[in-house]
């Protein structure tokens, strides 16, 4: 009989409590168990970013993280970022600039981009192209180029603090 | 294996009890460990013990000229560190070259520290400050400490001089002297998601064009990240001009003893040791 | 009918203006569900044993370990099933029964209750080979006594292709300079972010219903059938959204057939998904070709040869990758005006991996070649990049070698935009001064320019696409369409064009592209041909539609239907925009009045492309296109690090229709040809693949990505849809020699194979240093 654990945490501003096996990602977790399939696997280590979600407020690799270690914190994914009013900002961003062509590495790359708007390290600056880039760099895409990704976030910024 | 406990200790005295049972592995962050079982490349062992809810493991403090952090501390908390920005600012570059966000934000530096990669990019400018490693142990039913210098951490590929009971808690080094200028850079051309091909870091207190406190590290050019003495030592105490830059990097040539990979070819990696050491005396002696 | 409503309305167009993708919101919001998000009731997990051999044959293969194991549901090898030969040339096998060829090879599959039972069953078979004597290089294939890859190909001999115009001897005698070069192009791969996924799932009655991710719905059932042995009208293609294709979707891969007979003998629907690992194994990669090209000059700039002979590494099986030299040699012989040429391309069997098609199709490869030239040649005669190019350029009327019809050819107008868009000539003079300079900074400028198809590739005996319209009471349009949807945004461009036509708001229009069961025949997602070849079918449909309405209206007023247009849902007068009625009123008139008419109709255009006859001469495309980019670099000449730091593009694209489509479009392609630059190698050693992961196969990432700056050429062109060409292909194949040449331009060393790593190019000038 394989080992289960007992875990809750809030996900998506919901408190959520299920087993898990010591050894499942978080992402297996959420497309598998939740039924949340808009992160995708499509590295499985580390190296795409497709598996973006936030945890306590910070972007990680969710085909890195045990799913154990959720336990007691607070997740959100890319289905819980949009409102029953529409589309959350950096969503609309990238539909109007065009950054989204076959979309599988979107969710993850539209989770990054949130958590750079609200963390851009350098919080006295407005983020440039280059800062965008950078922290945009654990997040391949292989249609787009970055361009319109990076107009797209661009453009939030001047919407998020337009002076 | 399959794993029959797992645990969630939340102290350094809890989690050593718990190591000494045996058999287990240790899960921080997660961001080598899981790659690395899924793989194959490595086992769990029968016990899994999840050591994130240590909080006494967390944090950069300053106390008496001694820098601490926790050995959970992630290497975003590093990379965002006002602290260390204005009194170490060679860890928060190196922080700023590791790997992505996503990973900085999960990737403790106890972490890359014992994952023991030969290019492991956090331990570079810790070599350069002569950091050294705590790790708890349990003697006689009570918790032990002891320090040992990084430098001596490793042992080879993926190895270390910590035992299967022992922990790493917390890397400390002390506060750099006056004037101690430290420079790290990192092969590309990608700015940080890259295994390093060469990781070099050179640091020195440059007087009137004279080098002292020479200290130079260098990642992925022998089976552990190395300290090279021996260019130290053709540096210390001299007067940095071109001819002294000439016999460095020719020492460093000498000290390295690179392979050939699937990421480069010894002969890069050689190349690459006399080109940054060349920059990076550059800057340091400047 | 009523009088005339108060409304005016202005004519608005829609093409040219940008429009996001309808597919994008659920996208943006993680609800598209790929076929990799898909689970079935009953459906199983099936899991491939690829081989970890080269060359070898198969002993025995021993499942019984796996069969016992509870969950699993099916244990496959070629002893199952009957040997049924697939692929273009029919060389490959589903399951290989009798011996493995290269480290791609699947030898035995299960279907199982789940991931973690799949993984446990292939373990546990056993196979027990006896390794044979392998063959790598493909040069060493076609020498004597090479081993033997197919036994019913003893000299490892798989395609070839010859062409040739003029007398080349002649020209070469009478040349003032003759060079001669060679080249290497690598093994690279697609990595799309979508790893392959096929769901497989038979009716009662053995009719096979697949989710695909392939970009050829139709074909794909040909080719499918006989790996299967059924027959293709009993399947059912449904295309779910897809992650990413760029050719490597467009032949069947043996993962499906395999799918599809683990669904046959467990009757239940069963999915296969690959890891990243296998993506980069058993997927396939773009032709690596190597070239020896002989050109000529005289001294007045004036090319007088091209002779080229590429050998084309085969691998183990055929797929479209030895077929590309139908596209590359169209480069070689008709890109500039040559008058004497001749191609011979070769493919030879290895125990290697094998190569599919690629964005760029052959012309990558091609155009990495002749650009590099180009240069070489303008140098030797003493002439700058530019000069030389619009001296050998066609100009309009012109027809190449092999028939390709330039009827309007701005070959020189895109050289002569970039150039002066760039300042070319004077940076590229101060980058040669710069290069004696001290310091390990060097800034280069290059530019590159190629042809390519632009109205679709008639390499099937059509090339033509269905359309069915309709509009409902509603006012609403359904265009079902056979061009699939693979992210490259043609539901966009399909949804203005029938704005255009019938004034009806893009909300409004629904595109169905994604059954094969409903859609009427189109060739594939391929050859730049979707948005030319699709939108013209539509645009046909469209105005049909628009025509059967106009009709409608004329008859119940005063008016004839050439006087009347469709604006915002209006029939209005086309003078003075006064609407007349309301559409979805007319419609709802038409369908329910006396004459009961509803609005339906149907398209089949073929474009008036020809094939090519033996001879490989015709004009294979309805239309044809050229490019010119200028890449700018930065080389550090310590580490040997290329930095590219803008790419500017110049490409005659006919006519733009979705603005923000065709900026994501070229944008991408560069991203593409900027890894094939600088970084990207499928590295294999003795048939193996040393880096399969995103860690070690370098792909470009958001911080290595230039300025780009794009510039269209709009020609009109007259065969395509609102003057529209097809464009997705030259952005992927362009930028990687501008880069090179930049390169050359920046340290004066010449980069015959690419990726230009870092490595690489210090390694080059550390050579360079000694000599």
């Amino acid at each position: 009989m394989s080992l289960e654990i007992e875990i809750k945490f809030s996900l998506n501003g919901r408190q959520t409590r299920l087993k898990v096996s010591p050894t499942m990602t978080t992402l297996a977790m959420l497309r598998e168990k939740l039924d949340l399939t808009g992160g995708k696997l499509a590295c499985g280590e580390g190296e795409c970013g497709a598996c973006t979600v936030l945890v306590d407020g910070h972007t990680i690799n969710s085909c890195l993280m045990f799913a154990v270690d959720c336990d007691g914190r607070e997740l959100q994914t890319i289905e819980g970022l949009a409102t029953d009013a529409g589309l959350e900002i950096v969503q609309q961003a990238f539909v109007d600039h065009g950054a989204i062509q076959c979309g599988y590495c979107m969710p993850g790359m539209i989770m990054q981009a949130r958590y750079l708007l609200d963390h851009n390290p350098d919080k006295g600056r407005k983020m440039t192209r280059d800062d965008i880039a950078r922290g945009l760099e654990g997040n391949v895409c292989r249609c787009s180029g970055y361009t319109k990704v990076v107009d797209a976030v661009a453009a939030v910024v001047l919407e998020e603090s337009p002076s | 294996m399959n794993i029959e406990n797992y645990e969630v200790p939340v102290s350094i005295v809890e989690a050593v009890q718990s190591l000494q049972h045996g058999d287990a592995t240790i899960l921080a962050g997660g961001t080598d460990l899981t790659p690395q079982t899924t793989s194959g490349a490595k086992e769990f062992l029968r016990t899994l013990i999840n050591i994130q809810h240590i909080e006494e493991m967390r944090g950069i403090s300053v106390d008496d000229g001694r820098y601490r952090i926790g050995g959970l501390t992630t290497v975003t908390d590093i990379l965002e560190s006002a602290l260390l920005a204005a009194e170490v600012p060679v860890l928060v570059d190196a922080a700023d070259h590791f790997a992505s966000s996503q990973i900085r934000n999960a990737a403790s530096l106890a972490g890359n520290i014992c994952n023991a990669s030969p290019a492991g990019d956090m331990i570079i400018p810790l070599l350069l400050l002569d950091a050294e490693v705590e790790l708890a142990g349990w003697i006689d039913g009570t918790l032990s400490m002891r320090s040992i210098a990084l430098i001596d951490f490793f042992t080879g590929p993926g190895k270390t001089a910590m035992q299967g009971n022992e922990l790493l808690t917390s890397i400390v080094f002390a506060a750099p002297v006056e004037g101690f200028r430290a420079e790290f850079l990192k092969s590309g051309p990608r700015p940080a998601l890259e295994i390093s091909m060469v990781s070099m870091g050179v640091a020195a207190v440059q007087k009137e064009g004279v080098l002292s406190n020479v200290r130079v590290a260098i990642g992925a050019v022998a089976p552990t990240p190395i300290r090279a003495r021996a260019t130290e030592a053709v540096l210390e105490g001299q007067l940095l001009d071109e001819s002294l830059v000439d016999e460095a990097a020719a020492a460093a040539g000498r000290e390295v003893s690179p392979i050939d990979d699937v990421r480069a070819s010894a002969w890069y990696r050689s190349h690459l040791t006399g080109v940054y050491i060349r920059r990076l005396l550059n800057v340091v002696g400047n | 009918m009523s009088a005339a409503m108060e409304k005016s309305l202005a004519k608005k167009t829609v093409i040219g203006t940008r429009v996001p993708k309808p597919d994008a919101p659920d996208k943006a919001t993680g609800r598209t569900r790929y076929i990799n998000d898909m689970v079935l009731p009953r459906m199983l997990v099936g899991k491939i044993l690829h081989t970890d051999r080269v060359h070898a044959k198969i002993i025995s293969i021993d499942t019984r370990a796996a069969k016992a194991l509870p969950g699993v549901h099916a244990v496959l090898t070629g002893d199952d099933i009957p040997e049924l030969r697939f692929g273009p040339t029919r060389d490959n096998f589903p399951l290989k029964s009798k011996k493995v060829r290269c480290i791609r090879d699947e030898v035995a599959a299960v279907a199982a209750e789940s991931e973690e039972i799949a993984d446990q069953a292939i373990a546990l078979i056993k196979v027990e080979y006896k390794d044979l004597k392998p063959v790598f290089s493909a040069s060493e294939a076609l020498s004597k006594g090479a081993p033997v890859v197919h036994e019913d190909h003893p000299d490892n001999r798989s395609l070839y292709y010859e062409f040739s115009h003029g007398d080349i001897a002649a020209a070469e005698a009478a040349s003032d300079i003759v060079v001669e070069h060679e080249f290497e192009v690598p093994y690279v791969t697609h990595c799309c972010m979508g790893p392959s996924c096929v769901l497989a799932d038979f009716d009662t009655t053995g009719k096979l219903t697949i989710y695909s991710q392939t970009q050829y719905p139709y074909n794909y059932k040909m080719d499918l059938a006989p790996a299967l042995g059924i027959h293709p009208g009993d399947i059912r293609v449904i295309q779910p959204p897809v992650g990413g294709a760029f050719g490597s979707k467009l032949d069947v891969y043996p993962f499906e057939p395999i799918c599809a007979l683990l669904a046959k003998a467990t009757r239940r629907p069963v999915k296969l998904t690959f890891s990243r690992e296998e993506e980069f194994i058993n997927s396939p990669t773009r032709q690596p070709v190597e070239f020896r090209i002989r050109s000529g000059v005289n001294k007045d700039g004036s090319l007088t040869f091209r002779s080229v002979d590429a050998l084309l590494n085969n691998g183990a099986y055929t797929s479209w990758g030895p077929t590309t030299p139908v596209i590359q040699m169209r480069t070689f012989t008709g890109h500039f005006r040559v008058p004497a040429v001749e191609y011979k391309g070769l493919a030879a069997y290895t125990n290697n991996v094998y190569a599919g098609s690629f964005r760029g199709y052959g012309n990558v490869q091609a155009t990495f070649v002749t650009a590099s030239v180009m240069d070489m040649l303008a140098e030797e005669v003493g002439m700058d990049p530019i000069a030389f190019r619009l001296k050998n350029a066609q100009k309009s009327g012109e027809v190449t070698p092999q028939g390709s019809i330039l009827d309007d050819c701005r070959l020189g107008d895109c050289i002569e935009i970039a150039a002066g868009k760039t300042d070319f000539l004077s940076k590229h003079a101060a980058n040669i001064k710069n290069r004696d300079v001290p310091g390990t900074r060097k800034y280069g400028i290059g530019i590159a320019t190629s042809i390519h198809n632009a109205g679709g590739a008639k390499i099937h005996k059509s090339d033509g696409c269905g359309t069915i319209l309709k509009l409902d009471d509603y006012a609403r349009a359904t265009l079902i369409t056979g061009a699939s949807e693979i992210g490259q945004g043609i539901d966009a461009v399909l949804s203005q064009i029938v704005m255009e036509e019938l004034g009806i708001p893009f909300a409004d229009i629904t595109i169905v592209n994604n059954d094969s069961a409903l859609g009427p025949w189109d060739v594939g997602v391929h050859a730049s041909r979707t948005t030319f070849i699709a939108g013209n079918s539509a645009l046909r449909a469209a105005r049909a539609a628009r025509k059967q309405v106009l009709d409608a209206a004329a008859k119940q007023s005063n008016v004839t239907a050439e006087q009347l247009d469709l604006r915002e849902g209006h029939v209005v007068q086309a003078d003075n925009g006064v609407a007349i009625i309301k559409l979805d009123r007319l419609l709802r008139q038409m369908h329910f009045g006396e004459d009961h008419e509803l609005v339906m109709v149907t398209d089949y255009y073929e474009p008036n492309s020809e094939p090519e006859d033996r001879n490989h001469v015709g004009n294979l495309s309805a239309s044809w296109a050229h490019g010119a980019y200028v890449a700018e670099v930065e080389v550090d000449t310590g580490t040997g690090e290329v930095k590219v730091l803008k790419i500017t593009a110049v490409q005659d694209v006919g006519r733009v229709i979705n603005r923000l489509g065709i900026e994501g479009q070229m944008e991408g392609g560069i991203s593409v040809s900027l890894g094939y630059a600088l970084s990207e190698q499928l590295q294999m050693e003795d048939g193996k693949v040393l880096n399969p992961s995103f860690r070690d196969y370098k792909v470009p990432t958001a911080p290595e990505t230039p300025e780009i700056e794009l510039h269209f050429v709009e020609s009109d062109c007259k065969e395509g849809p609102m003057g529209a060409k097809g464009i997705a292909e030259l952005p992927a194949i362009i930028p990687a020699p501008a880069i090179a040449n930049a390169v050359y331009n920046a340290i004066g060393v010449r980069f015959f194979a690419p990726p230009l790593t870092p490595e690489k190019v210090a390694r080059a000038l550390h050579q360079a240093s000694f000599q």
